[in-house]
Order: structure tokens, then C-alpha cells, then sequence
């Protein structure tokens, strides 16, 4: 294949996936039509994960007027913010549970675009910025849950940064310090300290909020352009218009999570489910309180991780991401039916691992 | 031969026990509430009365280890004491039920919920101080309690707030409707006076 040939299918494989002449307000409002069948509730998942973003934009900014990010004042200036702001605790609860539903929503989210199989072509550059956002989504859990500078959070980090370090011992040659070097290079220091603090500091409000906002201009772009995927084998029998419709819609759902998320911040402390030890200040020469363990969207790795050898589980990983990454092409030619039930197994295997996953650990183990 | 995972190692080397001041109150909570608690629920120092740190016996000075004889001296109830030791709620215990019975519930550790005051909520979050006691969660802290408690008791609170809020949502909801429809409609009117338009000027 000549250069200009191999030019030519890159302009090609682009203008496919980006069609300039798509680029105007008529096409990708006016004229846009979104499906209605048994799966529509798939497409508000992915509106609903934004919402749940624009909050923790919004309640994160709050919070930032307040807290102290050093080791020495993280913990007082939460507590501060809680105790002494007025509608401190509000929102600050606002941004806890938000977090939650935001990795409960983009995994659903996931799910529901793999089951409908809404990768296919032209949408390949959707479906991987979408696997590139559920990733940004999770490192904004691993940052965040460190930032309070309490028992639960040093500690679960401490194992969760141990955890990239043991990679190397898999790796051949030189390969095998790279994970040591990772490791340290996120922490900073020889311990987890006020440099781990500084840089999950900077990741999690300036690096991953900047990550995020490009990956979603490019999603949200590529959604427009190409609009709704069908979601089902049999054609619709009813298409409605995006605007204003569907958008009508999906703000009513914004609403109704709005709605849920206040009641949610006002009447349960997110805290409230775990055992207050954990929430004490970090003291690197006290005693640990039990139950420290990650935040609850880890534990489908966590607890086979906890039960499994470590090289199982880290292939598992290495496996799946390449899975994901490179869905539309493995399952191009798999049939929607089979692309469900896929799907559902996944979801099964992801309530199971969250909801007993403890349960299962100590079955094992005793 | 089995590998210990090296996670398992790491949780077993930062996981080191307190001693706790009153291990038979400390068994009976967490046996009843399944919840881990440590001494801070009713001392200063979470890792109890004994060592030198803040609120431990020997970092008290001499007017603070004064203060502490005098509450160690409150056998009967209602002596106000105020120990340096023990936090507002093990203050709280002493002063409603005296040292000498709290001596003697030791072998009874259930039975201290049935002697505290039945109305004290000393963090106002709706749920009992000894209900709190039984439950595991801490008396002093307001976002720590049983969450389907702490939502009752919101609920019962912020009621107000919330159909507040349900109001501006709903209120809101509909005139963004009618702003959108009004947008949408006068889009596509002038689109339709565009075509009109191109037909009779071609």
C-alpha cells in the first residue's frame, strides 16, 4: 500500500467516524430521531452518568473552598466542612453518593451499550472513549477516596498502590520494575504521605476533570453525529425526535436523580454504613481499625483478588481491558441475542461480587 | 506449598489490635452489632486510657490527674463527673449510673443500654444514646448511626426541605418544557417559512 493510499484510508476511516458535513445544528438536533423499544432506557443511562458528573463539578468546586489538602489539615478541614459550614455536610454527602451513582451509571451504562451492541461501525470511536471514561471514572474513586486523610482511606490506598508494585514480580526483565517505578512515582515519597496527598490532589481535581472533559467533548460529539444505535434486531416501529422529545425526557430523569440524590444527602450520611473507626484521623503510629477495604465498585476485583493468586487475577485484568478496548471488532459479528446475555452475565457477576462478596470471601476463607 | 497473598500480609501488618479499656463491653458491642468499635466510643484516645498520648493517663497533667481521682471517686450517679479520660458520653455513663455500677455491669455488659437514660441523644440524631450503645455506632457523632434510623429520623426532619426542593423540581421541569417546545416550535416554524420561501422563489 502506497502512502497516499494509506493517507487516503485514514481520511476515509476519520470522515466516517467524524462527518464534517453532520457538523451543524440541524442534523445533530433538529433532525435527530431516537428509536423507542423494550431497551429504550438504555439511552438514558449515558445522560444520566453526565448529570451525575456535572454535580460532582458543581459540589467538588464547593467543597474545594474548604478543604486543606495536606496531611496535617485534610482531615480537620472535612470535619470542618461537615460540622461548621453551613450545608457543608449536604454537600459534601451530595458528592459522596453522586460518586457512587456516577460508577453505578457508567457501568450500567457500559453494559447496556455492549448488550445493544451500539459499538458497531461507524461507532467504534464512542464505544472506546466510553471505555476510556469508565476508567477516568474509577480513578476519580481511587484519587477522591484518599483525599479525607482518614483510617479507611490511607490505608485502602496503601493496599491499592501495593497492588501495582506486585505486578513486577510477573513481568520479564527489565519490564519487571516498571510497576515499582509507577508505584512510586503516584506516591511520591517511600511511604503513603503529604506527596501521595499533593498529586491524588492534582489528579482528581485538575488532571482527571481535564482528562474527562476531552474524552466526553469527543463521546458526546460522536453520539450526535451518528445518533441513537437501533439497540434491537427487528426495526423500530416508532422513532421519536432527540428535541424535544428525548431531551425533554432525559431531564426528567436528571430530575427524578436530582430529587433522589438531595433526599439522599440530607437524610443518609454516606458514612453512615461503615463502622466509625474507620473514620478516624490516620495516625501512622495508632493502631489500624478492622475492615479496611476498598470502596464498594472494587469489589469485583477485590475480594477474587483476596481469594485467587494474584498473576489469575492481573491477567483477568490485562484480558479484559484488552476485551474491551477491542470489542467492536471481536464482536462484530456476533449476534445481539448473544451480546445480551453476555451482558446480563457480567451484570449477575458484578451485583454478586458487590453485594456478597464478603459473604463468598469468608466462605473460602473462613 | 500456599502463597500468602501479599495484600493479606499488608491488611495483617497495619491491622494491629488495640487493647481495649473495658474489653468486656467492647466484646459484647461488636458480638451484638456486628460493627468494629474501638475505645473512642467512650474514651479520648481511641486507643484507650493507657500510654502517653492526648487524652491518655500519661499525658494528663497534675490538674487533670486531680480531676481524674475525683471521677474515679464518683461511685454513686449523678456526681458529674468530668474525667479526662473519658469522653461527653463515658462522662455521660458514669454520671447516670455511677463508677460502682458500672463496675458491676461488666458481667453483664448487655444490661447497660436497659440502665442509661432512655431520652438521651447527646449528637441529636434522632436515635437513643443507648440504642447508639447497642448498635455500634458512635453516641457522639452525628452522620454515625443504623442508616434506615438516620433516614427515618432525617425524613421526619427535613420534610420540609425536601417538598421544597420536590416543588422547585416539578416547577422547574415544567417550564423548561415549555420553553423548549416553544423553542423547538419556533425552529421549525422558521424553517418552514424558509422552504415556503425557496418554493415560491426558486
Amino acid at each position: 500500500m502506497s502512502v497516499k493510499e494509506a493517507i487516503k484510508n485514514v481520511e476515509s476511516y476519520v470522515g466516517e467516524r467524524f462527518p464534517v458535513e453532520k457538523m451543524n445544528y440541524a442534523s445533530m438536533v433538529q433532525k435527530k430521531e431516537v428509536p423507542v423499544h423494550q431497551l429504550s432506557w438504555g439511552y438514558y443511562i449515558g445522560g444520566l452518568a453526565l448529570f451525575l458528573f456535572i454535580v460532582q463539578i458543581f459540589t467538588g468546586l464547593m467543597l474545594l473552598f474548604y478543604y486543606q489538602p495536606t496531611v496535617s489539615d485534610a482531615h480537620a478541614s472535612v470535619e470542618y466542612i461537615t460540622e461548621h459550614v453551613p450545608g457543608g455536610a449536604l454537600v459534601r454527602n451530595i458528592h459522596s453518593w453522586a460518586s457512587s451513582m456516577m460508577i453505578a451509571a457508567v457501568m450500567i451504562h457500559l453494559l447496556t451499550t455492549f448488550a445493544m451492541k451500539a459499538f458497531a461501525r461507524p461507532r467504534e470511536i464512542t464505544w472506546i472513549t466510553g471505555v476510556v471514561l469508565l476508567g477516568v471514572t474509577f480513578m476519580f474513586g481511587f484519587t477522591g477516596y484518599l483525599l479525607p486523610w482518614h483510617q479507611i482511606a490511607v490505608n485502602a490506598t496503601k493496599i491499592g498502590l501495593q497492588t501495582i508494585e506486585e505486578i513486577g514480580q510477573y513481568l520479564p526483565g527489565e519490564l519487571a520494575t516498571w510497576p515499582r517505578a509507577i508505584k512510586e512515582t503516584i506516591q511520591g515519597e517511600a511511604s503513603v504521605g503529604q506527596a501521595t496527598l499533593s498529586r491524588f490532589f492534582a489528579l482528581h481535581v485538575i488532571i482527571l476533570p481535564l482528562s474527562i472533559a476531552a474524552m466526553l467533548g469527543i463521546h458526546l460529539l460522536s453520539v450526535q453525529l451518528h445518533g441513537m444505535s437501533a439497540g434491537v434486531d427487528e426495526a423500530p416501529k416508532r422513532k421519536e425526535k432527540f428535541f424535544p422529545t428525548f431531551f425533554l425526557k432525559d431531564l426528567k430523569v436528571w430530575g427524578v436523580a436530582f430529587l433522589v440524590l438531595f433526599i439522599l444527602g440530607l437524610c443518609v450520611p454516606f458514612e453512615s454504613f461503615f463502622a466509625y473507626p474507620l473514620f478516624s484521623p490516620f495516625d501512622p503510629k495508632g493502631s489500624t481499625p478492622d475492615g479496611i477495604k476498598p470502596e464498594w465498585y472494587f469489589f469485583w476485583v477485590y475480594y477474587p483478588l483476596e481469594l485467587l493468586p494474584f498473576w489469575m487475577i492481573m491477567l483477568g485484568q490485562v484480558v479484559l481491558g484488552a476485551v474491551l478496548v477491542a470489542t467492536p471488532w471481536i464482536f462484530q459479528n456476533t449476534n445481539r441475542r448473544a451480546m445480551r446475555l453476555l451482558a446480563v452475565a457480567a451484570g449477575i457477576y458484578l451485583i454478586v461480587m458487590t453485594l456478597f462478596g464478603e459473604n463468598i470471601y469468608h466462605l473460602f476463607k473462613g | 506449598m500456599m502463597r500468602t497473598s501479599p495484600i493479606i500480609l499488608l491488611v495483617l501488618f497495619v491491622a494491629t489490635p488495640a487493647l481495649h479499656a473495658n474489653p468486656e463491653f467492647h466484646r459484647f458491642i461488636v458480638k451484638n452489632s456486628g460493627r468494629s468499635v474501638d475505645c473512642a466510643l467512650c474514651h479520648v484516645n481511641r486507643d484507650g486510657p493507657e500510654g502517653t498520648g492526648p487524652g491518655q493517663v500519661g499525658h494528663l497533667t497534675p490538674a487533670e490527674l486531680e480531676k481524674l481521682g475525683r471521677a474515679r471517686a464518683a461511685l454513686a450517679p449523678g456526681m458529674k463527673p468530668e474525667s479526662p479520660i473519658l469522653n461527653l458520653f463515658g462522662n455521660h455513663i458514669i454520671n447516670s449510673i455511677g463508677k460502682q455500677k458500672f463496675a458491676e455491669l461488666r458481667l453483664a455488659p448487655e444490661q447497660l443500654a436497659k440502665t442509661l437514660p432512655k431520652d438521651s441523644d447527646l449528637d441529636h440524631d434522632g436515635i437513643p444514646d443507648a440504642q447508639e450503645y447497642l448498635d455500634g455506632t458512635h453516641p457522639l457523632m452525628k452522620s454515625d448511626g443504623r442508616p434506615w434510623l438516620l433516614f427515618k429520623n432525617n425524613l421526619r426532619t427535613n420534610l420540609l426541605q425536601i417538598l421544597l426542593a420536590t416543588g422547585a423540581t416539578v416547577i422547574g421541569l415544567f417550564g423548561l418544557r415549555h420553553l423548549l417546545n416553544g423553542f423547538a416550535i419556533a425552529v421549525n416554524t422558521d424553517e418552514n417559512d424558509e422552504d415556503e420561501n425557496k418554493e415560491q422563489h426558486p
